[in-house]
């Protein structure tokens, strides 16, 4: 097997054009933003606890997403089994997390 | 710039020369499934350090410990590290051989310069901290979960390094291509794992 044939749904324009890096600098500005805006909320100091837990792991899981989703090209056609590969990873990372707490907090 | 190098068959190579065998594609795949594995093993890690986060025997807390414009810095460093890989793996979409070692070279010089920043950042918390690997719970679970994150680091330098080798010897070919596509894939979830780990173990560290 030397070349891939078209595949049949996108053969119109399948011959496809290198993408170019424009989206790849979006995602880095994201994340650079993201990465800002924790560092920031920390830095400032002041800010209650618990709201700079939850802003620190939502600007966390964001910026995860975005790069596993367009650097990775997770968000890509075709990519079923690596999600269910990292959902399962992450599933199980996350099951030892809330079981680490749990054990530590209402022993 | 001239077209790449001659190495392939009849000159051109697919546009997406790392899926156009179907060891490749395997590669690929199998590469996800470890990727999946490496999640569950940094999972542990974070969950053994989240027990032990308080547990600072009266050593230094992470409070105390960290210092963020430091952390800002190799933060900073992985991050373009990451966006370089992926104009590297443009690059070799485009063919160009060139450029596709180029920025696989920018990749590892970022990478070796977040590892240095790390091996600094160590040694000062071992020297002027005494904060060493047994001090306290905290230290242990500390160096052991950013240790393996630093090491996970120095590794995929190496791995890239002997790829850039490679592709000087060999050329961009449909055997080459999984293997430099597979690195970046390990680069960016290097990254990702990082980003995690400013976030638990540095800022929340900072936030008490």
């Amino acid at each position: 097997m030397t070349t891939k044939q078209p595949s049949s749904d996108s053969a119109v324009k399948h011959r496809h054009r290198p993408e170019g890096p424009q989206r790849h600098i979006v995602v880095f500005v994201f994340s650079v933003v993201l990465t800002l805006i924790a560092f920031a909320a920390v830095a400032a100091g002041g800010v209650n606890a618990t709201f700079a837990i939850i802003l620190l792991l939502v600007m966390a899981v964001l910026q995860v997403f975005l790069q596993m989703g367009f650097w990775m090209h997770l968000k890509d056609k075709g990519h079923m089994l690596p999600i269910i590969f990292m959902l399962g990873g992450f599933f199980i990372a996350g099951t030892c997390i809330v079981m680490a707490l749990y054990w530590v907090w209402w022993d | 710039m001239t077209t790449a190098h001659a190495e392939a068959a009849d000159g051109t190579l697919p546009h997406e020369p790392e899926k156009a065998t179907l060891e490749g594609r395997n590669k690929v795949l199998a590469f996800w499934l470890f990727l999946g594995g490496e999640a569950v093993l940094f999972g542990t890690l974070f969950a053994t350090f989240l027990a032990l986060r308080n547990q600072t025997n009266e050593g230094p807390s992470a409070a105390e410990l960290f210092h963020l414009p430091l952390v800002a810095a190799a933060t900073f460093l992985l991050l373009v590290s990451s966006l370089t890989s992926v104009f590297a793996i443009q690059a070799m979409h485009r063919g160009n051989v060139a450029q596709l070692r180029n920025w696989l070279v920018v990749t590892v010089l970022l990478g070796l310069a977040f590892l240095i920043l790390e091996i600094y950042e160590f040694s000062v918390y071992i020297r002027h901290e005494e904060f060493g690997m047994t001090t306290s719970a905290f230290s242990s679970a500390f160096y052991t979960l950013v240790g393996f994150h630093g090491a996970h680091v120095a590794f995929g330098i190496l791995w890239i390094s002997v790829l850039i080798g490679q592709l000087a010897h060999k050329g961009l070919t449909v055997v080459t291509a999984p293997k430099i596509y597979v690195s970046a894939m390990y680069w960016h979830f290097i990254d990702v794992v990082w980003v995690f780990i400013f976030t638990v173990v540095y800022l929340l560290g900072k936030v008490g």
